[in-house]
């Protein structure tokens, strides 16, 4: 199919606004009259505690309200998949982030002063940082249920055979850190009663529906009464999943009937928020002589931390994803998820993918140098084909595309030209040639689209034609920066034929869109494009029946509802998956060997996502993608000391910068064309950063001959292994 | 204790008294209601507050306010052309993606304004220099740089 609008390089509907500073993001909202509010936090990870005193912070200048535990009308307690986080501790912390009160002043700076004042009496308990530890039944619970959260156990074929038939096996533990998604806007938001008595929540949520939901069930209202909006959010990278702000803000208008808002420091959102899971993760992997991939063994250890949040479909993930996008005929896969006091974990873009993705694409990498095959030739002879048996047995019944991105990568200029490429020093003074070392590094990944089986995962939209052609799309999703609503535009524009001018979206308040679902999982260009295509059908049945009968009518609206498909047997809470992302990553570094840095020199993207929709943002996702891959490798660590955190803001906690950034990213797009796609496409906002990591890992045993199985991988780390290394050059 | 305080925003004058301890980005965002100015991490780590005074880019939530006094402070409000058209750097950034969450542009752009002040035709490795200080976690920082080397080529051929 041809498009016009769709695949062009066309302007993002929200850019004008955004470089003029005229988009109004949560922490812009302000309101006559409003509250400043200020949450106090745990001053211990994990403490009983006997008393909290108010009486002093709430005499304080400036403060009108201080609210505890007992102000909470309903359910003391949210959570995406449980409700087990308290909105108010009354008892018991188990995470600095933890709240204890909430104080409401006329300005923040009272707010934040009164904070100070309120005074609560802690038994601290015995703290859990160690993820082993929560596996012995003899440690103190945590929560009611004990210290696992979740376990998985799959196989597939006997794992033993699958060893006896390997003449090179590979076995390696990895590590991986708390990773921060560090958007650049803190959590924030606005709260107030509108003139209807409506409790309006104007924040940066992910999903607004059940956001909205969450605060009913705190409050004990219903959900009518309760608007929540999110349309431009800085940032979320599904650290906005779970409800931050959200139900604090909605209580203190709830109790005090003034609008209220809210901003957390950088301090406090480090500490508060969900992280990257970290894992441990061990594999044994075994391949034929003639380099079949005979088997994949994989034991998981994550760490969700004080609170549930996604811990349990994190793992779940990481188990679908272990063995890659191969065809393994023997596959065992165990893992556990276990409560500690560090910190506490959620979604973050790609889901448990990236973490196994580190540990597979390692070890096809090892199989590859053991074997003395080209890494991409013995990814390519072992890659899934639709209708092949995935990982865990069941069937890739829809569009796959590995072996396209693999194909694609192998022509690529850098996997071509290694060999020169790594040779190379005419960029580098001769002085320092000497101590320049190059390596090419590859990986290639899969990563589920939608929530899975067992999930609701719909989508609903309404289009509204109105006069002189204008057309409004309504859509749940946030605009978190991806440029989702660009999409949802060019899509629309294409399939009613007008001109993207035309099309207006109106983004993710409760008050006036539908329920889209949640703005995660690669899942709104696919979910959300779909729905909007069938009410377009059915606008335009509508309006051929009236043409028929010889009456025009403008202002015409029509609803429609999109499910995401999904595969037949569950083999777990969102697993497993029926659609899926590719991709394949080549990348260039360059380490100096006397100072240990490493630089990322260039990356070319692979990645399949369907149909391109608009290859502005598709690049761009690509870039960012690859820049937070290049953090999480070379970078990123929250650091916790006996659950207290060391790095809390930007001086301590390191993100890339524009000079750790190489220019030389190269992206394309291998468009294999999904049937049941909006035009064919899905998306790739996660498998765009899942495979950065190991490739860089690859290209640096390329370059220095070291295996690294800890992220991330620092100059330090690099002259320490280097002393180590028998192999030292 | 608050002072008196007069200085030019956005080419127009402005007189208002501000406490001493009052920071820039405070006195932008609170008191004269420029939100576009943001503010990301209160200890000039991401620059998301960059404004420019005097031509300098410098951190509003590490600059007092007081000591704008006499000088001239360009927010993302005073950038575009007066007739609401978007100036070059800003119709760079739209055109070449520079732009995904937003919530860097305002410090990003006035970033690349000062460096293009100083150096309209700058190298990519002296556009990244320039823009060390400023975090972005959406885009990979390639379209940034594209979008200032766009400019400053359109910024020169109107010459």
């Amino acid at each position: 199919m041809k498009c016009t609008v769709v695949g062009k390089r066309v302007e993002r509907k929200d850019a004008r606004a955004k470089v003029t500073g005229e988009t109004i993001y949560p922490s812009d909202r302000s309101r006559e009259g409003m509250l400043w509010v200020v949450a106090v936090r745990a001053a211990h990870p994990h403490a009983r505690i006997l008393s909290i005193d108010t009486e002093r912070a709430a005499a304080a200048a400036g403060v009108v309200r201080v609210l505890t535990a007992r102000d909470v009308p309903g359910e003391n307690a949210f959570g995406i998949q449980f409700h087990d986080m308290p909105v108010l501790c009354s008892d018991r912390v188990r995470y600095l982030g933890d709240v204890v009160a909430l104080v409401g002043a006329e300005s923040r700076r009272a707010a934040r002063q009164a904070a100070a004042l309120v005074a609560v009496d802690y038994q601290p308990l015995a703290l859990l940082t160690d993820p082993e530890q929560a596996l012995d039944p003899a440690t103190p619970a945590l929560h009611p249920g004990g210290n696992i959260l979740h376990e998985v156990h799959f196989h597939k074929g006997n794992i033993s055979v699958g060893f006896q038939k390997s003449a090179v096996i590979v076995e390696r533990s990895y590590q991986l850190p708390m990773m921060d998604h560090a958007f650049l806007e803190t959590e924030a938001g606005l709260s107030y009663f509108d003139e209807n008595d409506v409790l309006c929540v104007e924040s940066c949520g992910q999903y607004i529906y059940r956001d909205r939901k969450q605060i009913a069930s705190v409050l004990g209202l219903a959900e009518e009464k309760i608007r929540v909006s999110a349309e431009m959010v800085g940032g979320a990278f599904g650290g906005k999943d779970d409800i931050t702000v959200q139900i604090q803000l909605a209580l203190m208008t709830y109790v005090t009937g003034r609008p209220a808002k809210m901003v957390a420091s950088r301090e406090e959102s480090i500490v508060a928020h969900s992280k990257r899971h970290p894992a441990s993760m061990w594999f044994k992997t075994g391949a034929s002589k003639s380099g079949k991939l005979m088997a994949v063994e994989a034991r998981f250890l994550s760490d969700t931390g004080a609170y549930a949040s996604l811990g349990g479909p994190v793992l779940n993930l990481m188990a679908e994803h272990a063995a890659g996008p191969y065809l393994v005929p023997h596959v065992k896969v165990d893992g556990h998820v276990v409560y500690t006091n560090n910190g506490f974990s959620g979604a973050f873009r790609g889901f448990g993918c990236t973490q196994a993705c580190v540990g597979i694409e390692s070890q096809m990498d090892l199989m590859a140098r053991a074997l003395r095959r080209d890494p991409l030739a013995f990814r390519q002879a072992n890659v899934l084909h639709q209708g092949d048996a995935a990982g865990l047995g069941y069937e890739m019944k829809t569009a796959v595309g590995a072996e396209p991105t693999i194909r694609a990568a192998r022509a690529g200029k850098l996997y071509r030209q290694r060999r020169r490429i790594k040779k190379d020093r005419t960029h580098v003074s001769p002085s320092l040639a000497p101590f320049i070392r190059r390596g090419v590094g590859v990986a290639s990944q899969m990563q589920g689209l939608g929530l899975g089986v067992g999930i609701e995962d719909q989508a609903e939209v309404e289009v509204v034609l109105g006069p002189g052609g204008a057309v409004r799309v309504k859509v749940g999703t946030t605009e978190i920066g991806q440029g989702a609503y660009t999409a949802y535009a060019q899509m629309t524009a294409e399939r009613l034929g007008v001109p993207l001018e035309q099309v207006e979206i109106v983004g993710a308040d409760t008050g006036t869109c539908p329920d889209s679902g949640a703005t995660t999982a690669s899942r709104t260009t696919y979910a959300v494009g779909n729905a909007i295509l069938l009410a377009i059908a059915k606008l335009e049945q509508r309006r051929s029946a009236w043409a028929a009968q010889g009456t025009g009518r403008e202002n015409l609206s029509a609803r429609a509802n999109f499910t995401v498909p999904t595969q037949d047997r569950q083999l777990g809470d969102g697993l497993p998956h029926l659609l899926y992302s590719y991709g394949t990553h080549v990348v260039l570094v360059e380490v100096n060997t006397l100072t240990g840095e490493i630089s990322v020199e260039a990356v070319e993207a692979y990645l399949d996502g369907g149909r391109v929709v608009s290859p502005l943002g598709f690049e761009g996702q690509s870039e960012g993608g690859i820049a937070q891959g290049i953090g999480y490798t070379l970078f990123e660590e929250v650091l916790l000391d006996r659950g207290r955190f060391l790095n809390t803001n930007f001086d301590t906690y390191i993100l890339p910068s524009s000079k750790d950034v190489p220019t030389a990213i190269h992206t394309v797009p291998i468009e294999v064309m999904e049937k049941s796609g909006p035009l064919g496409a899905k998306g790739i906002s996660e498998t765009c950063t899942v495979g950065v990591a190991p490739a860089i890992l690859n290209a640096l045993e390329d370059a220095i001959g070291i295996r690294f199985v800890r992220l991330p991988v620092r100059a330090e780390d690099v002259i320490l292994a280097r002393e180590e290394s028998p192999h030292e050059s | 204790m608050k002072i008196d305080l007069s200085f030019t925003l956005n080419g127009s004058p402005i007189n208002t008294s501000v406490a001493v301890d009052r920071r820039l980005v405070d006195l932008l965002r609170d008191e004269l209601d420029l939100t576009g100015t943001k503010i990301g991490c209160e200890e000039g780590e991401c620059g998301a507050c960059t404004v420019l005074v005097d031509g300098q880019a410098v951190n509003s939530c590490l600059f007092p306010a007081p000591e704008v006094d006499g000088k001239h402070v360009i927010t993302i409000e005073g950038l575009g052309e007066s007739d609401n058209r978007l100036s070059e750097l800003q119709q760079a950034f739209v055109d070449q993606g520079g732009i995904q969450c937003g919530f860097c542009s305002p410090g990003m752009i006035l970033s690349a304004r000062a460096l293009l002040n100083e150096n309209p035709n700058p190298s990519q490795d002296e556009i990244r220099e320039a823009l060390g200080g400023n975090l972005c976690r959406c885009t990979g920082y390639v379209q940034i740089v594209d979008s200032i080397q766009t400019a400053a080529a359109r910024e020169n051929s109107d010459d």
